[in-house]
C-alpha cells in the first residue's frame, strides 16, 4: 500500500489537487482509502470544484484496490485442487501414519508438541528421509540438532545392502536432496523464508524434483525472545510467521512441520507453549511424550482438521 | 504490514507506519533525505532504515543457483563434514563411551546434577583436554572458562594439568618409541595460559560477555571450547519477572547455539537441579523449568547411586540414552 504521492508518477490521475482534497480528510495512503467512509468522500468530491478530477482519482485508487486481492475460488475448484495438488506423506513410523490416516497432509501446517526429549526431532529426521526419497526437503535448525547420521541410519535400514556403494550412491542422492540451514533469530528465518518463496515461484513451472517438505525445528526458540515483552511486537511477528508459513504451504503445495516446546501449566500438567495467540495458527497438533526408560512413545491429536481430537498411539523409533 | 519485518527499533517503526509506509516497497523509491524530512529523524537513520530496508529485498529477488536457500547445506555434506569433526575426550572412558567419543563440536552439551558430584572438576577437565594437542587425539585449541560461582580453583587446574601431561607421556612411550621428548614440550604453565578465565558476578555481566564472545572470538580464532559454570546460577533467584527471564535466557542460549556453529567449536553449560514433583514422586530435574531444557543440543544428567557416579543421557539427537 503505498503513499498517494508515490503513486502520482504511475497514475497521473492522483495530481496535488487530488492528493490536497485526500489530505484535508485524511487519507495519505491507499490503505487510508479503505478505512475511511466512500459516500462520504464522493460527496464532498460533490461539492468540490474539480469534483470530475476527483471522481477520476477516487475510481483509480478503487481499482488500484481491486487488484490487490486474491482471486474468487469456487467450491469445485477448490476440489480439483484438492486432488491433485495436496497429497499426503507418510511419516515412515507406522503407528503415526495409522494414527493420522495416512500421514502428514500437503497444504497444511503440523505442529508437534512435546517435553524435553519425546521424540519431536527423531520423527522429524525419520518424516525427512522418507520424502527425500522423491522431493526435496529443507530443514531450518534453530538448536543444531539436524543429525545426518540418524538420517543415514533410517535410509539405511530401509533398503536391501546390495553393495556398498550401491549403498553409498543411494544415501547420496537422497540426502542431497535434504538441505539443512540454522536461523538462529526471527528475523533471519523470515529472510530464509521470503528467499524460498521465490525460489518457489520459479520452480512451481518447472516439472522435475520439487521441493515438498520444510521443517522448522523449532519455532518457540525462535519466538520466546520476543514474546511478552511491552511491546506487542512479539505477537505480531508470531502470527505473521504463521500466516506466512501457511501461505506458502497452501500456495506452493508444501507440507510444513513445525515443532513446539512445552511449559508448565495449572496442575502441573504440561501445556504447549506460545500460548492461546499461537493456539489457532496450525492446521493439526499432536502431543508427543515418552515412557521414562524405555523406547515407546505415545502420540496424541490435540487439533486436526479431519479427526476426532483425543485419539492416541504408540510408535517407536 | 511487511515493516514489522525489519529489525528496527519500535519508535523508527512507529515513526514509518504514522506517516504512511507501510510495505518495502514504498520505501524503494525514495531518497535519505526526504525520508529524514518526512519522519524528522536524522540523516544516517534515515539511512540506515534504507539500507535494511533494501538489504531484506535484496533477498527476495536474488535466485540462489545451487541451493534453496543462500548458506543451507545439503545433508550429504553435512554427513562428511561430521565425520571429519573432532571430540573431546572427558577422560573418563564409560562418560566417553556413551557420548560417542567425547563432547561433540558445534553442540551445546548441558551436564547437570547434584552439588558435590564433580561438574566444576568435570568443567576444568574438559578445558585442559581440549588442549592436547592433535597427535595425540585432541584438538590442540584454547578454551574459555566463564565462572559464576568462584568454585575455579587454579591450584586445582594446575594439578590436572600435571596429570593430564603424565598421561599424554605415557601414551607416548607405549606408542611411539622414537618420537620422544621432543614431542612433549608443553608445561602445566603453557596448559592455564591457554585458559581464557572470566568472571561474573550478575545475569547482565553475563549477557554482556555472551555478546562480547563474538568479537572475542574473532580475534582468538583458536577457542575450541566454552565452559560455563553455572549458567543457572544468577537466573534462579530474586528474578521477579518470569516472562522476562524467558526472554533472556532463550535469547543468551540461541546466541551460544550460533557462535557454537560458526567457530565451530563446543559449548558445555553445567546447571544445577532441583526436584520436580511427578506423579506423586520426587525426581530430581534440572533447574530452570521446561524452557531452558528445550535450548541446548545434549543433556546429561549426573547422580549418585550408592557410592557410585552415574551418568545418564537425557536428550540428544544422535545418541541413544544410556
Amino acid at each position: 500500500m503505498a503513499r498517494l504521492a508515490n503513486l502520482e508518477t504511475e497514475y497521473p490521475v492522483l495530481d496535488s489537487t487530488v492528493r490536497n482534497f485526500c489530505a484535508s480528510h485524511g487519507i495519505f495512503s491507499v490503505e487510508d482509502f479503505l478505512i475511511h467512509d466512500l459516500y462520504m468522500l464522493a460527496a464532498f468530491a460533490e461539492q468540490n470544484n474539480s469534483s470530475e478530477r476527483l471522481k477520476e482519482g477516487i475510481a483509480q485508487v478503487l481499482s488500484i484496490i481491486d487488484d490487490m486481492h486474491q482471486p474468487w475460488l469456487n467450491g469445485m475448484e477448490l476440489l480439483e485442487d484438492a486432488k491433485r495438488n495436496k497429497h499426503v506423506f507418510p511419516t515412515g513410523i507406522q503407528g503415526i501414519d495409522l494414527l493420522l490416516g495416512g500421514g502428514i497432509r500437503v497444504g497444511q501446517l503440523t505442529e508437534l508438541v512435546g517435553p524435553s526429549s519425546s521424540g519431536k526431532t527423531q520423527v522429524c529426521l525419520r518424516t525427512a528421509s522418507n520424502v527425500a526419497r522423491n522431493h526435496l526437503v529443507l530443514y531450518l535448525d534453530t538448536g543444531n540438532s539436524f543429525s545426518p547420521q540418524r538420517i543415514a541410519y533410517f535410509l539405511g535400514k530401509t533398503i536391501n545392502p546390495s553393495s556398498a556403494q550401491a549403498k553409498n550412491q543411494f544415501l547420496q542422492k537422497v540426502m542431497s536432496n535434504i538441505s539443512c540451514h540454522s536461523v538462529f533469530d526471527i528475523f533471519a528465518m523470515f529472510d530464509v523464508l521470503h528467499q524460498l518463496e521465490s525460489y518457489l515461484r520459479c520452480q512451481d513451472g518447472r516439472g522435475d524434483c520439487q521441493m515438498r517438505l520444510l521443517i522448522v525445528d523449532s519455532i518457540s526458540s525462535l519466538i520466546s525472545p520476543v514474546l511478552g515483552s511491552s511491546s506487542t511486537q512479539g505477537r505480531a511477528l508470531m502470527t505473521s510467521a504463521g500466516y506466512l508459513l501457511k501461505k506458502l504451504a497452501h500456495q506452493h503445495n508444501l507440507a510444513v512441520l513445525i515443532i513446539n516446546h512445552t511449559v508448565g501449566g495449572e496442575g502441573g500438567y504440561s501445556k504447549p507453549a506460545l500460548g492461546d495467540s499461537w493456539k489457532c495458527i496450525p492446521h493439526s497438533r499432536l502431543f508427543l511424550s515418552c515412557d521414562r526408560g524405555s523406547n515407546n512413545y505415545n502420540v496424541s491429536i490435540l487439533r486436526h482438521p479431519s479427526m476426532a481430537s483425543g485419539k492416541a498411539a504408540r510408535f517407536v523409533i | 504490514m511487511e515493516i514489522w519485518r525489519l529489525p528496527i527499533s519500535a519508535s523508527q517503526r512507529g515513526k514509518l507506519i504514522s506517516a504512511g509506509y507501510t510495505s518495502l516497497s514504498s520505501l524503494s523509491s525514495i531518497s535519505s533525505s526526504d525520508l529524514a524530512r518526512e519522519l524528522n529523524v536524522s540523516e544516517s537513520e534515515a539511512m540506515n532504515i534504507l539500507k535494511v530496508a533494501s538489504h531484506s529485498r535484496g533477498s527476495e529477488t536474488s535466485n540462489a543457483s545451487c541451493s534453496i536457500v543462500e548458506g543451507a547445506q545439503s545433508a550429504w555434506d553435512m554427513l562428511h563434514d561430521e565425520e571429519s569433526l573432532m571430540h573431546i575426550t572427558t577422560s573418563s572412558a564409560d562418560l566417553d563411551n556413551i557420548l560417542g567419543g567425547g563432547i561433540h563440536c558445534k553442540e551445546v552439551t548441558e551436564i547437570g546434577g547434584v552439588p558435590g558430584i564433580g561438574k566444576t572438576q568435570l568443567g576444568i577437565q574438559i578445558a585442559v583436554n581440549v588442549q592436547i594437542p592433535n597427535d595425540f587425539g585432541g584438538l590442540g585449541g584454547n578454551s574459555i572458562y566463564i565462572d559464576t560461582e568462584g568454585s575455579f580453583m587454579v591450584e586445582r587446574a594446575f594439578q590436572i594439568a600435571e596429570a593430564c601431561i603424565e598421561d599424554m607421556s605415557e601414551y607416548n612411550r607405549f606408542l611411539r618409541k622414537d618420537f620422544q621428548e621432543c614431542k612433549i614440550k608443553m608445561q602445566p604453565q603453557d596448559i592455564l595460559e591457554n585458559i581464557f578465565y572470566f568472571r561474573i558476578c550478575s545475569y547482565t555481566e553475563q549477557i554482556a560477555l555472551i555478546n562480547y564472545l563474538d568479537k572475542f572470538l574473532s580475534e582468538h580464532k583458536d577457542v575450541k571450547v566454552i565452559v560455563v559454570d553455572s549458567v543457572t546460577f544468577h537466573f534462579r533467584q530474586d528474578f521477579d519477572d518470569m516472562a522476562l527471564r524467558t526472554r533472556v535466557l532463550s535469547g543468551m542460549a540461541l546466541k551460544l547455539m550460533n557462535l557454537a556453529k560458526r567457530f565451530s567449536l563446543a559449548v558445555v553449560l553445567l546447571n544445577q537441579v532441583t526436584t520436580k514433583h511427578t506423579e506423586a514422586s520426587f525426581q530430581l530435574a534440572l533447574a530452570l523449568g521446561d524452557s531452558w531444557s528445550h535450548t541446548c543440543t545434549n543433556r546429561i544428567v549426573l547422580y549418585w547411586n550408592g557410592n557410585e557416579r552415574y551418568a545418564y543421557i537425557d536428550k540428544s539427537p544422535s545418541l541413544r540414552s544410556a
